[in-house]
């Protein structure tokens, strides 16, 4: 999907990226990385679905991933 | 190679690879690039985690850009123009 | 143990599920005889995976699917009207939605070469239908990588992701082809790609004159679980030649049809709310002015005229097939292809 291929754009012109994904779309997550190129580039996976969280409810899943995506743009 | 008597079309062998971007040591004092594609929940994720960010990474700043659609990638004029103001990027929702 | 050709290719991983046709280089080199490109050109790279599609690849393609070499022309003109940015074909393939790039190949050489738009224009028996809209869902499978649960979130697909490919039924229509309602010649061989879903049967016995015979037919582009209802998306409404009769006879030009099934199809926000996909922020995206907030608010399914493809197709009988749409920002492409 499109917003894997806007992280590896970011790695190509430099910039370490990460992108937050949820579960249903991990297989075509993963197949884009490899067929573009980054194949085991690391993403965050969400429990899907989450569309139907409230607010509070989002914010409180997506603090649970903070610091993995802190790892994963670090060395 | 092939040594059966038709074609193999079968595509997708000897994609050149890409390294990924040298990552810094940490993110204190860093600019962090939050990409929305207008999915639903990606403002919520990206706003919480721009805010943690910089609670409890030290990151410097954030800078948040919305796409035109989230089934679209983003253009090469964004991206290029994101590149110039951050140092690291984050991307959502992929799904 | 000798290879079996059939078994090497049914299980590769783009397989679409059943046989092609073995690709050998005497069969590639006779489908390439139906062209004067040249082999090397490239069309263009079939997204996400963006392996390369040139005329060759195309033509190997189209020669699994099952393609006569005249065929191949209008696989080529398809592919390069899809491979268009509006089109989207990226977002498509990775969708968790089940939509198919569907063809109407309006023009003479469609006629010449056999793609059907008349008893069962939809299902099987009609090679030319069959076997073009094979040969791109092959090419979207293995150049794309759009395959079910690798590189693709479909969650149900659809029947037309086998094949999706029809002409309309010029000889029982009483209006202009779509092509020409677009302001192409009717001697132009012109193909229109639209991303819809399998087509649902509106059936209609019972009216003699056209307003309830569309109050009918837009009921069925209407459903709450559309994405037509909650996002700016394309719709493909193909009249039986009998349901378009009816019309005719009152007097309504294709035209007036069309507008008629715009101002018809829609529903109040006060429906909506109930069910399906509704969420006022949806609403508020859309590229016309409605009030989400009020519930007598119509909110019709078709948010720009330019995206209801009304054609005349199938057999004589009381139907209309209507397929919705996606979601996801693509708009149908079209364009005059070569023959050569």
């Amino acid at each position: 999907m499109c917003s894997v291929h806007d992280t590896i754009e970011f790695e190509k012109r430099g910039v370490p990226a990460t992108v937050i994904i949820t579960q249903a779309f991990r297989n075509a997550c993963v197949f884009q990385f490899k067929g573009k190129g980054m194949e085991g580039h690391p993403y965050i996976e969400l429990p899907h679905p989450i569309s139907n969280l409230k607010p509070a409810e989002m914010r409180e899943l997506t603090l649970q991933y903070v610091d993995q995506i802190a790892r994963q743009l670090t060395a | 190679m092939n040594d059966l008597p038709w074609i193999d079309p079968t595509a997708g062998s000897g994609k050149a690879k890409i390294a990924l971007a040298p990552r810094p040591m940490d993110l204190a004092g860093k600019v962090v690039g939050l990409l929305d594609n207008t999915k639903e929940q990606a403002d919520i994720i990206l706003q919480t985690v721009g805010d943690a960010l910089r609670e409890r990474h030290g990151v410097a700043r954030v800078v948040i850009r919305r796409k035109e659609h989230y089934s679209k990638p983003a253009t090469n004029a964004l991206i290029d123009d994101f590149v110039n103001e951050v140092q690291l990027a984050i991307a959502a929702v992929g799904g | 143990m000798p290879v079996d050709e059939f078994e090497f290719f049914l299980e590769k991983h783009w397989s679409d599920g059943f046989p092609v046709v073995t690709p050998t280089e005497a069969r590639v080199q006779r489908m390439l005889e139906a062209t004067r490109r040249d082999p090397d050109e490239l069309i263009g790279h079939v997204p996400p995976a963006m392996e390369p599609a040139t005329v060759r690849t195309v033509a190997i393609h189209a020669l699994m699917a099952g393609c006569k070499p005249e065929y191949l022309p209008v696989v080529l003109g398809a592919l390069e009207l899809m491979l268009r940015d509006e089109f989207n074909m990226n977002g498509v393939q990775g969708t968790m939605h089940g939509v198919a790039p569907l063809m109407i190949v309006n023009g003479p050489y469609a006629r010449k070469i056999g793609i059907h738009g008349g008893n069962g224009c939809f299902g099987p028996s009609f090679r030319a239908n069959a076997t073009i809209g094979r040969a791109i869902r092959l090419m979207m499978l293995n150049l794309g990588g759009g395959i079910a649960g690798i590189g693709s979130a479909t969650i149900f697909a659809t029947p037309l992701r086998y094949t999706a490919c029809i002409a309309e039924n010029i000889e029982r229509s009483p209006w202009e082809t779509l092509a020409v309602s677009m302001g192409y010649r009717a001697d132009e061989n012109v193909i229109t790609c639209a991303m819809v879903e399998s087509p649902r049967l509106s059936f209609d016995d019972v009216s003699q004159e056209p307003r309830r015979l569309l109050n009918g037919i837009a009921d069925s582009m209407v459903a709450m679980g559309s994405w037509n209802m909650h996002a700016r998306s394309d719709m493909v409404v193909a009249m039986g030649p009998q349901h378009a009769a009816i019309c005719a006879e009152a007097g309504m030009s294709r035209a007036e049809v069309h507008r008629t099934l715009c101002e018809l199809a829609g529903r109040k926000v006060r429906d909506l709310k109930n069910g399906g996909n509704w969420r006022r922020e949806r609403a508020l995206q859309f590229p016309i002015d409605v009030d989400p907030d009020d519930e007598d608010c119509f909110i019709p399914a078709i948010k720009d005229p330019a995206d209801l493809h009304l054609i005349v197709a199938g057999g004589w009988g009381p139907c209309t097939a209507v397929c919705h749409g996606w979601s996801g920002g693509s708009r149908a492409v079209h364009g005059a292809y070569r023959i050569d």
